[in-house]
This record gives C-alpha cells, sequence and structure tokens, in this order.
C-alpha cells in the first residue's frame, strides 16, 4: 500500500485551475521530486497536501487515513511534515526553543502542571528538550542553540527550519526548494542533510528547480505542467520524455 | 554560565526587594498612598491579563475593560442579590468571567489582526451598554452598592484576619497580585507559554508544526480574561459601589497604554508601566480629563521611540552593557 495516494486532486481558484485532476502516490522510503516549470502547481500541491488550501475536488489518502480537507495542524499530527519555500523560522526566538516547538506537540503538559511545575511535567518538558538537542546535533547546528534564529546565516535558517519540522517526527516529509537562496558550495551540504533524512526512513517528496540534483537523488520524478502531471518515471525515463523536455528542460537536456 | 547565574540571582534579588518595598512602604505612608498603591494594585493585575493574551500571545484585545467589569458585576450581583459569601461569589464571578471569554472567544479568535481587535472594542461597548441600560438588574448609571469585603479568615492561633482596615485590604490585593505574577511568570517559561509566543511570532508557522494554534489562543484569552476578572472582583469588593464606569470601554485601552509603555511581552513592564502610568498623573494633580489625553500622548511617543517599553529598553541597554564588559574582561 502506497504511504500517500493523492488521486483526482483538483483546485481552482475562481477560473484558474491551479491543480488538476492528479493522481499519484509516494511508496514508503521513497524519494519523489516533484519539478516543472514556475506557476505549474507545485506549490498549490504542496499547500493542498498540507491542509492550507482546501481541494476543490479529489482525494488525499496518508497511510490509509482519508486527509482530504484536515487542518494544518491535524495533517502534521498524521505524519506530514512540510517546510516553505521562503525560509520560515520564528526570527527572534533561540535555536533550541525553535525546535522544542516544533517538537512540543508530542509532549503532554498542561496550564496546572506548568504552573506547579509537576515532577511529570518537568519531565516531559526535559523529553522535550532532550529531543530537540537530538535533532539538533542531527542537523549539524548542536553548537548554535543558544543563538537568536534570525542571526543565523541563511544556509543555517534553512536547517533550522528543517530541523523545526523533523521535530514534529513526521512520516512524510514535503520540502520545497529546500536548496533555495543559498550559495553552491551550501547546497551540497544541504543534499547531504536530505540524504541523511532519507536514510532515517523518512519519506521526502522533494520540489526543486536544480536539475542535476534532482537526476541523481530521486528514485522518481513528477512533471507538473499549468497543474496537469506531464510525465511520471525514473529520472532517465523524465529526461527523455519529450513532452517534458519540450515543457521544461529545454533541447539541451536531451539526451 | 556564571554569568549567567549572577545575573538569575540579581534578577531575584531586585524582585525581592520590590515585594519588600510594597510590604513595608504603605504602613509608613498613610491612608492616601495606600488607596492609591491599591488602585495601582488592581489595574497592574488588569496589565497581567494583557499582557498574556497580547504581549504573550500576540492578540491585541481592546475589550478587556469588559471583562473587569462582567468579574466585578457577578461579584456584586452574586453577593447583594443573592446573598452569597465572599469566597463562593468569587470563585463564581472568575468562572462565570472565564466561561463569557470561552464563549466569545471561539468566534472572535477565528479572526486575526486588526478584524480581532475591531470585535474586542465592540464586545466591550455593547457590555458597557448593557450594564448601563439593564437598570432593573445592574442599577443602571446609578451603579450597585453594599458589596462586601473579604470575610475574616481564621488562623490557626485563634485570632482572624480582618480586612475591614484600608491596610489589610492592601495586603489582601497584593497577595493576589503576587500570586498572578508568579502564575504569568511560570507559565511563560513553560512550554504552554513557548507555544503562547510562537503563536505571537508566528500563527501560521506554528500551526504548521502541528500545534492548535486556536484552542492555544482560546486559552490564553481565557485565562487573562479570568485575571481581568479577578481584578473586577478585587476593585467590587475594595470599592463596595461600582458603576458602570469600571466597563468603559476606555479603561481596556489605558491598560494597553500601561503594557507598551511598561513593555509587552516582559515580567516587569505590568508593574512599571502601570504604576508610571498611575502614579505621574496623581503626583502632578492632573486633571482627570486630561489623564487620557496625556496617556495617549505618552503612548503614541513610547510607539514612535521606544515599541519595547520601559523594560525593553532597560534590557537592550544592559545586554549592550554586558557584550562591552565581556569584550574588556575576556580571555584576549
Amino acid at each position: 500500500m502506497a504511504l500517500l495516494e493523492v488521486s483526482g486532486l483538483t483546485k481552482s481558484f475562481g477560473g484558474l485551475t491551479a491543480v488538476s485532476e492528479l493522481n499519484f502516490q509516494i511508496q514508503a522510503g521513497e524519494l519523489l521530486s516533484i519539478i516543472g516549470p514556475n506557476g505549474a502547481g507545485k506549490t498549490t500541491l504542496f499547500n493542498l497536501l498540507a491542509g492550507i488550501y482546501k481541494p476543490t475536488s479529489g482525494t488525499i489518502t496518508f497511510n490509509g487515513m482519508n486527509m482530504t480537507g484536515c487542518n494544518p495542524y491535524q495533517v502534521v499530527r498524521n505524519g506530514i511534515g512540510r517546510t516553505f519555500q521562503r525560509t520560515t523560522i520564528f526570527r527572534q526566538s533561540t535555536v533550541l526553543d525553535s525546535v522544542i516547538i516544533g517538537q512540543s506537540l508530542h509532549a503532554k503538559v498542561g496550564v496546572w502542571g506548568s504552573v506547579l511545575k509537576t515532577s511529570a511535567n518537568c519531565r516531559e518538558e526535559q523529553k522535550t528538550r532532550e529531543k530537540a538537542r537530538e535533532i539538533l546535533s542531527f542537523v549539524g547546528l548542536a553548537d548554535k542553540e543558544n543563538r537568536i534564529a534570525g542571526s543565523l546565516t541563511e544556509e543555517a535558517q534553512k536547517r533550522l527550519s528543517i530541523s523545526m519540522v523533523l521535530a514534529t517526527e513526521p512520516k512524510l516529509l514535503l520540502l520545497d526548494e529546500p536548496t533555495g537562496g543559498v550559495n553552491l558550495e551550501e547546497i551540497s551540504g544541504l543534499m547531504e542533510l536530505v540524504g541523511k533524512i532519507r536514510q532515517s526512513e523518512i519519506t521526502i517528496c522533494l520540489i526543486e528547480h536544480k536539475m542535476r540534483m534532482v537526476m541523481s537523488i530521486s528514485d522518481r520524478i513528477i512533471v507538473l505542467n499549468y497543474g496537469k502531471k506531464i510525465a511520471e518515471g525514473t529520472p532517465k525515463e523524465v529526461a527523455n520524455n519529450e513532452e517534458v523536455i519540450r515543457a521544461y528542460l529545454g533541447v539541451r537536456y536531451a539526451a | 554560565m556564571e554569568a549567567l547565574k549572577t545575573a538569575y540571582s540579581s534578577k531575584v534579588v531586585a524582585w525581592l526587594l520590590v515585594l519588600i518595598l510594597a510590604i513595608v512602604i504603605p504602613p509608613i505612608a498613610g491612608g492616601y498612598l495606600t488607596s492609591m498603591l491599591i488602585l495601582i494594585s488592581i489595574w497592574t493585575i488588569m496589565c497581567f491579563s494583557m499582557n498574556l493574551i497580547y504581549g504573550y500571545t500576540g492578540q491585541l484585545s481592546l475589550g478587556h475593560a469588559a471583562f473587569l467589569g462582567i468579574g466585578a458585576y457577578a461579584f456584586g450581583l452574586i453577593t447583594v442579590k443573592l446573598h452569597f459569601g465572599f469566597w463562593p461569589a468569587f470563585f463564581i464571578a472568575i468562572a462565570i468571567t472565564g466561561l463569557l471569554a470561552f464563549l466569545i472567544g471561539i468566534p472572535a479568535l477565528k479572526l486575526r489582526g486588526p478584524y480581532f481587535i475591531l470585535v474586542t472594542l465592540g464586545f466591550a461597548v455593547i457590555v458597557g451598554v448593557i450594564v448601563l441600560g439593564w437598570i432593573d438588574l445592574t442599577g443602571g448609571a446609578n451603579g450597585l452598592a453594599g458589596i462586601p469585603r473579604p470575610n475574616p479568615i481564621p488562623l490557626p492561633w485563634g485570632t482572624k484576619l480582618r480586612f475591614d482596615s484600608l491596610l489589610s485590604m492592601y495586603y489582601f490585593i497584593l497577595f493576589f497580585l503576587v500570586l498572578i505574577g508568579i502564575f504569568s511568570s511560570r507559565l511563560v517559561h513553560s512550554l504552554v507559554g513557548k507555544t503562547f509566543i510562537a503563536i505571537s511570532y508566528d500563527e501560521n508557522l506554528t500551526e504548521s508544526l502541528g500545534i492548535n494554534t486556536m484552542s492555544n489562543k482560546l486559552l490564553s484569552f481565557t485565562m487573562s480574561a479570568m485575571f481581568a476578572g479577578i481584578a473586577g472582583v478585587l476593585y467590587a469588593s475594595y470599592n463596595i459601589v461600582i458603576s458602570p464606569d469600571v466597563t468603559h470601554f476606555a479603561r481596556g485601552m489605558d491598560v494597553v497604554a500601561y503594557l507598551i509603555v511598561g513593555g509587552a511581552g516582559t515580567m516587569a513592564g505590568p508593574i512599571i508601566g502601570t504604576f508610571v502610568l498611575m502614579a505621574i498623573p496623581e503626583v502632578l494633580q492632573i486633571m482627570p480629563y486630561l489623564k487620557t489625553l496625556i496617556n495617549g500622548l505618552i503612548l503614541m511617543l513610547f510607539i514612535i521611540f521606544l515599541p519595547n517599553g520601559i523594560i525593553g529598553w532597560f534590557n537592550t541597554i544592559l545586554g549592550r552593557l554586558l557584550k562591552s564588559g565581556r569584550v574588556v574582561n575576556g580571555p584576549a
């Protein structure tokens, strides 16, 4: 059974159909990339999967559960985490606190426990803090836990935004251009991180524009154009697909 | 780490010093000053209420005067018309305030930014009109009289703690102020508080991390309203008479001014802000009708020049001093 199954997914904004009749599956453990020209509906698709938009029609089934129309926080609680295209972090917060917030949905804390500092509550907070530190060392930010998030470099902020989502303990991670806006040397570091996440048995769905990277890292690729799926397959199949070359890759890519 | 420990212990010392001053000064100071300090303490509780919902959760409510009014009138009506004792009436009044805040919060907190602010303002105006207009229940503009002071509390060694003097009433109110201060401090430093703060930074991001922002905002709003309800009950019991003035929405805006001037989202801000903005007009003997005008001017100046308030400004200066100190004393 597929981890995520999308069938007949459509989203229209007034007269514009941003995503139209989309059908695809993501298998547990694979890395699926979604590519396509600007305005193809990639980010809209992520917003639909993350519950930010409600679909006009169609269904999203995750882990055997119907997730269509769930609120964003319910989607996350069921195991789909997502990062945003624009780096989104709590700029005024410390690095550690940011990741703690990501982990907090797993903590059983209450108002009275917090105010009376009950041992159960302190234990939960301690557990959350330890878990957050674990994740920070996983993404390579362990030495920066007391820094204010907004003072980090763009690359470190990207790592932080990913670690905040990892803290929610997703089964499926939606990464929206994780290497956007960082320089060339830093890209390989971030891609290493994506590889590392994948090894920790998290299924990844990736939106990227950097073709060399997409081709090398993906198990499968889906190509969108004007909200429709125009191709699906292994990197090699997609790279040789004539419609994809015409719509997106350009002739240079034709083998 | 050493520097952190020193900073922490000096903070504790500063708080204890303030508390000792608050305990020691009134007996020496005399009746007028004590009654002034009682009012300042009540409005500081209001300011802690505003701090929770606005300073820490980022939801500006201009309608908090309504919750003070609901607390005060609920307490007044339960004691005067239903003849309940002080403590049952106290808890019922707080529960009613919390329940109403919860019910208003469900639709209001779905709105964000200016829309939420407008709903809270509208709510305060409506409550004000009801209190003024429902004469059979509230006594209308004549107000409600005969509200009791707290019942004497029996002490283990035989005597009773009485609250008929001004001074004892001051300590009674100070006790609740300290309680609410400690409650707030512990709450905002816990994971629950961190969640509130995260919502104030970026609600969408918080929700995308699996947090039900709506229920967290509702929790913060309800608790904040209950603080305001406590302030209302204390005010009613201290003053014995309440009039529709206590629910006037402009009083809710005053609290916002106190908080911003003191420093929103800090623990000392509500105390400093309320004290400064309430004590200065009193010392300078400013006409009551000019107070609101001057409050407004001070608020505008602070929003332009010191948006983080007195405490925020103080922390910035302190941070700079610590930094330069580290450079001087550093191992380099």
